[in-house]
């Protein structure tokens, strides 16, 4: 098995020590920052999203590759510095105002980092004028909207309605949550939806394509 | 019949006047907006089954109906208390230890935003002490009376025993990013708290059961799924939970309580299975949600071993007096069958228009109902 194949399957179980391991030595061998990432680290927490969508793993084997993408990450973080390496993609996302529930989002900015997006999250019951300062502040490609309550989807509708009348054209908006729908996404102008949040790394992904 | 014999006919598949009217209550905000559409104002939740002609609330404080007064859960309570307070939003110890923030304008879910739960030492010093099922606390100081009334031949309404919960109450404790974690890095610590909760809940059943009492159902509690599956997985919930759910089941079963009721919303597709095969016999609430969950489908998956509450999209209440009608309509069949008591699969919202509920539940009084033998509607009487 290669190097990386090996740091691969180690993020996707779950396991931090040799994660983090793996990613000391392919350093230390002189291996490029940007292939650890690109054919380490980023294909396991693909490979563990995948199985997500396929109903073989579950929120705690996401929790526990997320976590060893992280403590690998903070290794590999000042040598991507280093090499000015910065992530392709910046990403905004929070619960819309009134909605105080944070796990849906959480999720979804944890496989959004695990597929090297930059992520600037702004937390629970954020206004809408807050998710466009910080859109326009961090230059995002995509605004991720997440609500838990059916009396809180429409502040995602006046979230995209602020996002459209600040002009921020090239910005993407995606909502999700447990009550929302893909019509409910189109119904308020949202550029795209995500299921779950495996599902969301594959929108984000098309959405920057 | 009597509402006591009805839901032991009921669920038992036994022929029977007619189904249950239950409900499972309100979102905080719903009743004070409907007292602007022309709800009593002396309707709270506590008397708004018996408003709308409903026989009971499965989920208002109904103490006659919540169990048995035995606690089954931390006995002292953590001491309770605000950290902050920023007037609408504030944060709080909770009695679980659970550090919250909470919105006061709106309900449902608080945010965790830390834990007293957090490793082996804090288990052993503060949640284990509290698990004991010798705790004085635990039994009620009218026990003798709560006894007598348990075994009265003559009483009218179910009983159901409360047996806690073996995940729910652990993630709350800990929070599910923490409690994932320990399921890898600790199982054996996993498993043992949730040994400390079935030993407690064994403890306690042994205790009322002894009595000789005779129950219609037990309840446990878990909410440990969401929109898109479990948040275990469930061979985690095989290894983990099921043999301990059995122990329970079996105990219950013995005494003659053989419904077993778990309260769990969210897609449970992937549990169904693995909770009857623990002796879980009965679904609550069957929530249809964004997953497409559907009792009728249930029953054709699992037959009758499969009971089940609830599963009357809740979302529908909002839509359309017709719409409300045909699934009313739609359920019957179930509901004639038996197995199932059908009512709005969570807590109705406050988009619901009072009018529209007022429908649903006349709906229900006919069709599930069978306008037999039904308390009054007040309803009927006022203003909608």
């Amino acid at each position: 098995m290669s190097q990386m194949q090996a740091l691969c399957d180690a993020i996707q179980t779950g396991n931090r020590n040799e994660a983090k391991r793996l990613t000391q030595e392919a350093i230390d061998a002189g291996l490029n920052p940007q292939d650890i990432l690109d054919k380490g680290l980023v294909p396991g927490m693909y490979a563990i999203g995948e199985k997500f969508k396929r109903n073989e793993a579950f929120v705690p084997e996401m929790l526990i590759a997320a976590r060893a993408m992280k403590e690998a990450m903070a290794i590999l973080e000042p040598h991507l510095v280093k090499a000015g390496i910065q992530p392709k993609y910046r990403v905004v996302i929070g619960t819309v105002q009134g909605d105080l529930h944070d796990i849906g989002k959480n999720l979804v900015a944890m496989m959004w980092k695990g597929a090297n997006f930059g992520v600037i999250d702004l937390g629970t019951n954020v206004p809408p004028d807050k998710f466009v300062a910080a859109a326009r502040e961090h230059d995002a490609h995509i605004i991720g909207l997440s609500a838990l309550l059916t009396t809180t989807m429409p502040a995602m509708k006046e979230t995209v309605a602020k996002v459209r009348a600040a002009g921020l054209d090239k910005v993407k908006v995606m909502v999700g949550g447990a009550p929302i729908t893909r019509e409910f996404a189109d119904e308020i102008g949202a550029d795209g939806f995500a299921p779950d949040a495996a599902t969301a790394v594959d929108v984000a992904l098309r959405l920057v394509a | 019949m009597n509402d006591r014999q009805r839901f032991h006919a009921t669920m038992h598949y036994q022929p029977r006047d007619r189904s249950p009217l239950y409900d499972f209550s309100f979102w905080d905000e719903t009743l004070p907006a409907w007292h602007d559409q022309g709800l009593p104002r002396s309707v709270d939740r506590s008397n708004a089954s018996r408003y709308f002609g409903l026989d009971r609330s499965l989920g208002a404080p109904e103490p006659e109906y919540c169990g048995t007064g035995v606690r089954s859960g931390l006995c002292p309570w953590f001491e309770s208390r605000i950290l902050e307070d920023d007037g609408d939003i504030y944060t709080e110890v909770q009695g679980d230890g659970v550090i919250v923030r909470k919105q006061r304008s709106s309900v449902s879910i608080p945010m965790h935003v830390g834990h007293t739960l957090v490793d082996r030492e804090s288990w052993n010093k503060h949640y284990k002490p509290r698990l004991d099922p010798n705790h004085p606390d635990r039994i009620p100081a009218d026990w003798e009376q709560r006894v007598a009334h348990w075994r009265d031949e003559n009483r009218t309404h179910p009983i159901f025993i409360d047996c806690g919960s073996l995940f729910g109450w652990i993630r709350d404790w800990m929070g599910l990013e923490n409690v994932a974690m320990v399921v890898y890095d600790d199982p054996a610590w996993f498993e043992e708290m949730v040994e400390t909760i079935a030993n407690l809940q064994i403890a306690n059943l042994t205790r009322i059961l002894a009595t000789g009492a005779r129950f219609e159902s037990a309840n446990m509690w878990e909410d440990m799924c969401y929109n898109a599956g479990p948040l275990l997985s469930p061979a985690h919930f095989k290894q983990f939970l099921v043999p301990h759910y059995r122990s329970i089941t079996e105990l219950l079963n013995r005494h003659g309580v053989d419904i077993v009721w778990v309260d769990c919303d969210g897609k449970i597709d992937d549990l169904i299975p693995l909770w009857l095969e623990a002796g879980v016999n009965t679904m609550f609430p069957i929530e249809i949600g964004t997953w497409g969950a559907d009792p009728i489908r249930y029953r054709r998956e699992y037959g009758k071993d499969l009971r089940m509450m609830g599963g009357f999209d809740k979302h529908i209440l909002a839509t359309s007096k017709q719409a409300i009608r045909d699934e009313v309509k739609r359920l019957a069949p179930l509901v004639e069958e038996g197995g199932f008591i059908g009512f709005a699969d969570h807590r109705v919202p406050p988009d619901v228009p009072f009018e529209h509920y007022v429908y649903y539940c006349r709906c229900a009084r006919e069709i599930w109902g069978r306008n037999t033998n039904l308390p009054p509607m007040q309803a009927d009487a006022g203003a909608a």
